[in-house]
């Protein structure tokens, strides 16, 4: 199938309210996670605070492809950084969750939608995984209970780009199988 | 402008720059903007084995931002918990106290204390605070890591030093061993009785963080990567004759290491190895260093109720010994065994 036909097939899931409805809540709950993954979203906090900084330090980077944060919102248990591209990037990485895991829905609620086995939906999930653990290597070591190796952390550096193609592959695989005319 | 005169300006321009550029290279051989120890310290192992093994920890470098421009509050507006963790520098009729909770998020701050420059660095994987002289320059977290251990780098020259073993590793500094000064780790509680008219630095930073959350865990009350015994990054050297968080403190020559696990130190008040010389400090709950002396009878060191040390009939405070007081170095057992395998310690019944 064509890139043109998988971007038409996209048009026509995306003019449905339902599916764009399904997209959006499920971003809409993705993003939220992506930034507690990179800890610009964590708890502890005293009282109400909102704090600013230069704003072209947005562009400086704290790793591989996170950057600073150039506002914080502090609430009594709660802080909020404001990274303005971690927040672009967290987006645009919810945004293709969100499309691959509707598709997925699609795939499993209404197979005969999909020229494929209905688990090959699934796939989309895998990166979206991926994503949500886009953070950086001694967290998840820390989490995992892991020793971080020299491998790991080249790994964990590109995990942000790795999962917006893979998430991107994904999704253009189902949408590739996907019959829009056949969903309900 | 005829080409006389213009011949002459050039000459007298090329004499100028070059004037220039020989006083600035006579500058930098004779007043050395990174002050360096005369002696360097002993390693462990040789330089070139340390790059091969430095690796990166994720952040670039200046990702982890150091603060060069600390601000200060007093002891009353700091509202700091009794029991949190502080690194206390007293020099020059000056104190001051890092949090520990601000320090975990930069490393590094480039600060003046009693008129010295000096930066205050601290890895929270391997529980290290050391000072460094760092004259005119500043120090900058590298995001590379050496046995778990922050390697920095002077923004002047870019030399990369290891922390423990203040050694450069790379640059022009490479072999050279920094200008140390001591640190202590301890307790607001503690710093703040002894130091009353101590000043504490402020989390308005420059930076922002939630500086509420520790991302290794907790001191008060310990848990998470500071009490678990198991490392995050690999190292040289390792051993499991101690829990690998166990604090030892450490102290090292030109020629020797020594570490001393505090919880025996603690027990035993005073201990000693071939070179070394190590008391408790009660004050601050640590150990002071010196070095062993030659030919001198240390039978008749001994202890005292309150925690000062009597010695030929004198009475000294722990940080008074009339010995050669050395830089002692709060550390994780492992990372400290990690740098220097073969440390002289005591032997404990």
């Amino acid at each position: 199938m064509s890139p043109q036909r998988v971007l038409q097939t996209l048009r026509e899931l995306w003019g449905r309210g339902s599916i764009r409805a399904l997209v959006i809540g499920i971003s809409a709950l993705y993003l939220p996670l992506f930034l507690f993954a990179l800890q610009d979203i964590s708890l502890g906090g005293r009282a109400f605070e909102f704090l600013t900084t230069d704003w072209t330090r947005m562009f400086d980077r704290t790793g591989s492809f996170t950057f600073e944060p150039i506002a914080r919102l502090t609430l009594p248990g709660l802080t909020i950084l404001l990274s303005p591209i971690n927040i672009l990037v967290g987006g645009l990485i919810s945004l293709l969750v969100g499309l691959n895991l509707a598709v997925t829905w699609i795939a499993i609620r209404q197979p005969r939608a999909c020229r494929f086995n209905r688990s090959t939906g699934i796939l989309a999930s895998v990166p979206a995984l991926l994503a949500g653990g886009a953070c950086c290597a001694p967290a998840i070591a820390l989490i995992l209970g892991l020793q971080v190796s020299s491998l790991m952390v080249s790994v964990v550096q590109v995990l942000i780009p790795v999962s917006v193609i893979l998430l991107l592959i994904t999704l253009g695989l189902i949408l590739a199988r996907t019959n829009p005319e056949l969903i309900e | 402008m005829n080409s006389t005169r213009l011949i002459a300006l050039l000459a007298f321009a090329t004499v100028i720059l070059v004037l220039g550029l020989l006083s600035d290279s006579v500058a930098s051989e004779t007043d050395p903007s990174l002050p360096v120890a005369e002696t360097p310290y002993v390693l462990g192992d040789p330089i070139e084995a340390y790059v091969e093994f430095m690796m990166s920890g994720g952040p670039p470098p200046d990702g982890i931002p150091a603060i060069d421009n600390p601000r200060f509050i007093r002891a009353d507006e700091a509202g700091l918990r009794p029991e949190a963790m502080v690194i206390g520098f007293a020099h020059g009729g000056e104190a001051k106290a890092y949090p520990q909770s601000i320090l975990v998020h930069h490393e590094i701050v480039n600060d003046v204390v009693g008129g010295l420059n000096v930066g205050v660095t601290y890895c929270p994987l391997t529980a290290t605070a050391q000072g460094f002289e760092r004259g005119e320059t500043t120090f900058g977290v590298s995001g590379q890591l050496l046995n778990s251990n922050l390697v920095l780098f002077d923004r002047e020259t870019e030399s990369y030093f290891s922390q423990i073993n203040a050694t450069g590793l790379s640059g022009e500094h490479r072999g050279h061993t920094l200008a140390e000064v001591n640190l202590i780790w301890t307790t607001w509680e503690r710093w703040h009785a002894a130091h009353p008219d101590t000043r504490v630095l402020s989390d308005r930073t420059g930076h922002l963080r939630n500086y509420d959350r520790d991302p290794y865990g907790s001191y008060t009350p310990l848990r998470g990567y500071y009490v678990e015994d198991r490392t995050m990054f690999p190292v040289m050297h390792r051993s499991g004759s101690q829990h690998q968080k166990e604090m030892v403190v450490g102290a090292r020559t030109a020629d020797a290491s020594a570490r001393f696990v505090l919880g025996d130190l603690e027990s035993e008040r005073i201990q000693m190895t071939e070179n070394f010389l190590a008391v408790y400090d009660p004050t601050f709950h640590t150990g002071v260093i010196y070095e062993r002396p030659d030919g001198v009878e240390l039978d008749g060191l001994r202890v005292l109720p309150g925690g000062d040390y009597e010695f030929n009939g004198e009475i000294h405070p722990p940080r008074e010994l009339p010995f050669e007081p050395l830089v002692s170095v709060d550390a994780f057992y492992f990372a400290w065994h990690a740098f220097y395998p073969d440390s002289e310690h005591p032997r404990v019944p």
